[in-house]
């Protein structure tokens, strides 16, 4: 343990960063923002593309009943384990937990910093600066740069398959990767099951339904997974 | 002065959606979201420099975090690459660079995206994804993903006030709604591609055989780094089998 005086003037020293950060955090991510929606918006509406804000309100509306609730619930997930300096970096930079969690802690481990001390802290902090440099750094070389050449070189028809069957080659990947990541058995269940039945039974019936159908399955997979859930096994994994 | 060469030259109805996609206003913004990153770093870095000597921390395990959680990216990093360049046909580079490569993920911005198509009666990369599609597409998930940043900037400073969180009060809800959402919505998108062709139904397939062999392989011989290329290793093997598939 330290004496009284230096962990006060410790307190006070991670009061001023976690206030400064706060501070350039908050402010860099609004210009971030605004910097993302400004070219959707010019492509929008300025572009001669004929798009009303109807289609615009629908496609939003719609992608809000299928990710709206983790929109609110993935901060707060993420909270306890970033704290509040790195917030503004990890949900602006993205790759939350394949990159900026690992790098976090592999930083830690290094100095031999527990986290959730004030050394851990600045350590997770200064490893996401690290890992956001190299990200930053690797994709405007291999995608901005060498991407573009690359995808002028490739011909023109190889370019059309990819872009036609790109939607079923990375869902079927990325369905096994969240289940598998999730390992929860029944709302995969769920999840496949209600599926199933709006895309094959559904649908088919009442193709309006169709735009909506995403929407729907999420919102059902949530009831049904809560209705449905182990009481017991909650119960105790609790503590 | 032409007013068209102010504007881009836009045709609702046209495929060619590099046109719109690769548009000189869309790379100085995806630039601009790139240097606020890189202007936030230095700033957090400096700060963080001020505080660590007084909590104990000499400057030079400061300098071996920033280091350490480089290195520690730098597979991430090029596997989000190889997805990234899977899907620059798609959306474009600049697109890409801040919707899958930086605010977003792959999965999560497709999604919204194929959705977002849907509602115009549309399929990504059919016949039917135009440049007016494009810009919806585009537009939705753009939202989506600033809806995620509106979140992060009110809820932060509410939680750093509030010691409780509903994380701490009910942990089997904050479990549980994720994962329900997730797994809905990504079986919801992916059995969606089945009915489309005999050609969908296979390359599903093949992509979730990749994905669970190289999730295997990764646990049984632990290769950590199988599991971060397992995506990008899936899509590729996927759209070689499509090519084959579709010329077939």
């Amino acid at each position: 343990m330290t004496t009284t005086s230096q962990l006060s003037s410790a307190d006070a020293s991670m009061a001023r960063f976690e206030k400064q950060t706060s501070r350039y955090g908050s402010i860099t991510m609004l210009i971030g923002l605004v910097l993302s929606l400004i070219g959707p918006i010019y492509i929008a509406f300025f572009s001669g593309l004929e798009i009303t804000s109807t289609m615009i309100w629908v496609a939003f509306l719609t992608v809000a009943g299928t990710f709206g609730v983790l929109w609110f619930v993935e901060p707060l997930t993420y909270f306890p384990i970033l704290g509040s300096a790195a917030m503004y970096q990890a949900f602006m930079i993205g790759n939350i937990s394949n990159k900026l969690l690992p790098a976090a802690i592999v930083a830690q481990s290094t100095i031999g910093a527990r986290p959730g001390t004030k050394r851990g802290d600045l350590a997770a902090v200064m490893a996401i600066c690290g890992a956001a440099t190299v990200h930053l750094t690797s994709l405007l070389l291999f995608v901005g740069l060498l991407g573009t050449w690359l995808v002028s070189m490739i011909p023109a028809d190889v370019i059309d398959v990819a872009r036609l069957y790109i939607l079923p080659s990375l869902m079927g990947a990325v369905l096994v990767q969240c289940i598998v990541a999730m390992k929860s058995l029944r709302p995969t269940v769920i999840a496949i099951v209600l599926a199933l039945v709006m895309n094959f039974v559904v649908v088919p019936m009442a193709p309006a339904i169709g735009m909506f159908a995403t929407a729907i399955v999420v919102i059902a997979s949530i009831v049904f997974s809560w209705g449905l859930r182990d009481r017991k096994k909650i119960h105790t994994s609790e503590s | 002065m032409n007013p068209q060469l102010v504007m881009a030259a836009g045709d609702p109805g046209s495929t060619d959606i590099w046109a719109v996609a690769n548009s000189p206003v869309l790379w100085i913004c995806a630039l601009g979201v790139f240097a606020v990153i890189f202007v936030q770093c230095i700033l957090y870095s400096r700060a963080a420099k001020k505080a660590a000597p007084h909590v104990d921390m000499p400057i030079n395990e400061v300098k071996e975090s920033f280091r350490a959680g480089a290195v520690a990216s730098i597979g991430p990093s090029l596997a989000v690459v190889l997805v990234a360049i899977a899907l620059l046909a798609l959306f474009g580079t600049p697109a890409v660079l801040v919707r899958i490569g930086l605010i977003g993920s792959a999965a999560a911005e497709t999604a919204s995206a194929s959705i977002a198509a849907g509602t115009m009666g549309a399929q990504l990369g059919g016949d039917s994804y135009t440049q007016q599609v494009f810009g919806v597409a585009f537009m939705a998930m753009s939202l989506s993903g600033a809806m995620w940043m509106i979140c992060t900037l009110i809820m932060t400073p509410l939680l750093k006030k509030g010691g409780s969180t509903l994380a701490k009060r009910n942990p089997a809800v904050m479990a549980l709604i994720p994962a329900a959402a997730l797994l809905g919505a990504f079986s919801a998108l992916t059995i969606a591609e089945l009915p489309k062709s005999n050609v969908h139904l296979i390359l599903v397939g093949i992509s979730a055989a990749a994905m669970g062999l190289c999730l295997y392989l990764a646990k049984v011989l632990e290769l950590k780094w199988l599991k971060e290329w397992a995506l990008g290793i899936s899509i590729v093997i996927s759209i070689v089998a499509a090519y084959f598939l579709h010329t077939a």
